[in-house]
């Protein structure tokens, strides 16, 4: 038992910078029907330095990410069109979509029963509950993936 | 066998009479050929050769029947009983002459042979063969599904309700391994497995059965759900080691499971505004942040941390109704405890701060890797605080200390100075919907907290207690098990992580070894 740290409130306002430093995954997809969650995320994301491009259905979502011109994938499980779940099978499934590079975050704010969240895991890099991180947490989160 | 010298003396007099007869008879036909018709010799020689002979044949055919009569009613007193030969009447014992006491002694010996429980060999493999049929016609219109395994656990048997109920043809069913044919799954880790596992170890024979075991179907999405029996017997000569049956409950279970589906959806709804919330507050903060005057600023502070404690109870409730359907599933990763603890007590301050509570922590330096489900134990660290703010009353202090204890554990305490709990209820604090009664006008809450918070601890393979005194306040503790200490549960599976068996669905576990 040693020091009892006072612990500082704003510290988690000011602990760690956002911006500064070059982040080296660049390029993230957002696929995310929410406008007002994309427009938050665009606005942090973008601030911290990385290039932000959001679609808002599962097609068309599905055909930007098979460009492979993204370092990071953001998928939402609940979008229009096609099923979150569907989206990410065809990114995993090599005769889809052959060699992806991005990483690929479920953000979701539906938590699924056991085998559905089973499935998810062997398949994406990452899983976020959307309402426990804000934008800020998120672009930290995103940080943590390049060490 | 005083009935058979009887038989014998009977026999004796039948066949001296016969030969006296006979030779009489030729004695005489020698006699009248000789004198009364003077014929000459060799006629007369030939005359009673005939005569013998023909009496000997009739006496010897009298005879015979004579004496194997009592054979005779003992053969039909046989055939009588014999299942291979349906119909033969009975014997009238009444009508035997020869050995009567004899046969009749015999042929009741043979009646009550036939109806006892010794077969002869004969009627036995007969016996056997209807027993099966019978026993087949039964299972197979038997309303449940039955299984039978052998030893290698191959399914040597299923009836029609069985291959109805998991709408496979017979010949992917028998002679398969039930693992490849049945994928099971158990709410804990009381496994049929498990249980045949003891069963070949300890017993001869064994019964057991489980509630809510799942079922899934060949095509991945039919789930089935039901109750299930079983019954073993080590040494079956039937070669039936292993019985099972089950009890359909799909229905009623995928209720349960439906009514956990409609909280999740309702959290989801509840969580898309809070997200959007939360993410506008941090920008107002990061945009105003000085350039409000302090009472503004102390006003975004509580948006923001009402906000957040607002989905913290959110997931709150989607947990307590996962815990109450055994759905709750934790996945144990190896965590440096302090770095976590840090973390979670860092988003706690600002909801401290605006209660005006502030939090002390001391967390001993070099504890041991913990194995624990990060999103989980930051509910149960939040519901602890969030318990000592509220009940702290005008105490402003709050203290959270983390220690290795003696035996290993890693033991983390929060510690308010506040109201306190009578030790009247302090048994009852850990139930559900379980509140301080006297503190329920002046303070909010669901009353799930501490309950979810046990059931999680509970489920990580730690304690969580209570130490409290009326008026001066409170200490919760829990404890959380050193990464190290659960390697040999790891061993086991080729999984880095532990899947923890309390609250999660446990598959049937050769299926993976095999």
């Amino acid at each position: 038992m040693q020091d009892t740290t006072q612990s500082d409130p704003n510290q988690q306002a000011s602990t760690t910078p956002i911006t500064g430093g070059e982040p080296r995954y660049k390029n993230i997809l957002v696929i995310e029907d929410e406008h007002f969650i994309g427009e938050l995320y665009m606005r942090a994301l973008t601030k911290a330095g990385y290039n932000v491009k959001i679609i808002i259905d599962g097609p068309s979502g599905l055909k930007e990410a098979q460009t492979n011109a993204y370092d990071i994938i953001l998928l939402d499980l609940m979008i229009p069109n096609m099923t979150g779940m569907e989206l990410l099978k065809k990114l995993r499934d090599p005769n889809s979509t052959p060699n992806l590079k991005s990483k690929i975050i479920i953000t979701t704010n539906l938590e699924q029963a056991d085998e559905a969240k089973d499935e998810i895991e062997k398949q994406a890099d990452g899983y976020i509950v959307k309402a426990e991180v804000t934008p800020k947490q998120l672009v930290r989160f995103l940080q943590s993936l390049e060490r | 066998m005083d009935y058979f010298q009887k038989l014998t003396k009977q026999v004796a007099t039948f066949l001296g009479i016969t030969q006296f007869v006979a030779t009489a008879l030729a004695i005489a036909g020698v006699l009248i050929a000789a004198y009364v018709y003077s014929l000459p010799l060799y006629i007369v020689a030939l005359i009673g050769l005939a005569i013998s002979s023909a009496v000997a044949y009739l006496s010897g055919r009298l005879a015979s029947t004579y004496v194997t009569e009592p054979v005779l009613f003992l053969w039909k007193a046989i055939l009588h009983v014999s299942p291979s030969s349906h119909g033969a009447s009975a014997p009238d014992l009444d009508k035997s002459r020869v050995g009567k006491e004899l046969v009749t002694s015999l042929a009741l010996q043979v009646y009550q042979l036939a109806s006892s429980e010794t077969p002869t060999p004969q009627s036995a493999r007969h016996t056997a063969a209807a027993e099966h049929n019978r026993t087949d016609a039964i299972m197979q219109n038997f309303p449940l599904p039955v299984f039978v395994m052998d030893k290698k656990q191959n399914i040597v048997y299923a009836n029609t309700a069985a291959l109805h109920y998991i709408d496979q043809p017979k010949q992917d069913v028998i002679n398969h391994n039930m693992y490849s044919v049945l994928d099971l799954s158990f709410p804990s880790d009381h496994t049929f497995d498990a249980w045949l596992t003891d069963s070949r170890d300890n017993k001869a024979t064994a019964s057991e059965s489980w509630e809510r075991v799942r079922l899934m179907l060949g095509d991945q999405k039919t789930k089935k759900q039901f109750d299930m029996a079983a019954y073993y017997n080590k040494d079956n000569p039937e070669n039936a080691e292993t019985i099972i049956t089950f009890f359909d409950k799909t229905v009623r279970y995928n209720k349960d499971d439906d009514a956990v589906s409609f909280i999740a959806l309702a959290v989801h709804e509840l969580r898309t505004p809070l997200t959007v919330l939360r993410g506008y507050i941090e920008v107002f903060e990061e945009e105003l942040e000085g350039k409000l005057d302090p009472e503004l600023e102390g006003f975004m502070h509580k948006m923001q941390s009402s906000a957040q404690q607002l989905t913290a109870f959110v997931s709150n409730i989607l947990n307590v109704a996962r815990v109450e359907e055994n759905q709750l599933f934790l996945q144990l990763h190896e965590e440096n405890w302090e770095k976590i603890l840090r973390s979670i007590l860092n988003d706690m301050a600002l909801r401290a701060q605006v209660h005006d509570k502030t939090i002390e922590f001391s967390i001993q330096p070099d504890l041991p890797t913990v194995a624990l489900d990060r999103v989980s134990i930051y509910e149960v660290v939040g519901n602890l605080i969030d318990n000592a703010i509220k009940y702290s009353d005008k105490s402003s202090q709050i203290i959270v200390k983390s220690y290795l204890r003696d035996d290993g554990m890693v033991e983390t305490t929060v510690q308010d100075f506040g109201i306190g709990v009578p030790s009247s209820i302090i048994g009852n604090l850990f139930e559900k919907f379980y509140r301080n009664h006297r503190s329920r006008a002046q303070v909010g809450g669901t009353g799930l907290g501490l309950y979810l918070s046990k059931a999680i601890v509970n489920a990580h393979g730690g304690q969580i207690w209570v130490q409290s005194k009326e008026g001066e306040g409170s200490t919760f503790g829990f404890t959380l098990a050193p990464y190290a200490q659960l390697a040999d549960e790891l061993k086991t599976t080729d999984n880095k992580d532990i899947r923890r068996t309390a609250h999660g669905w446990i598959k049937n576990h050769s299926f993976y070894q095999r």
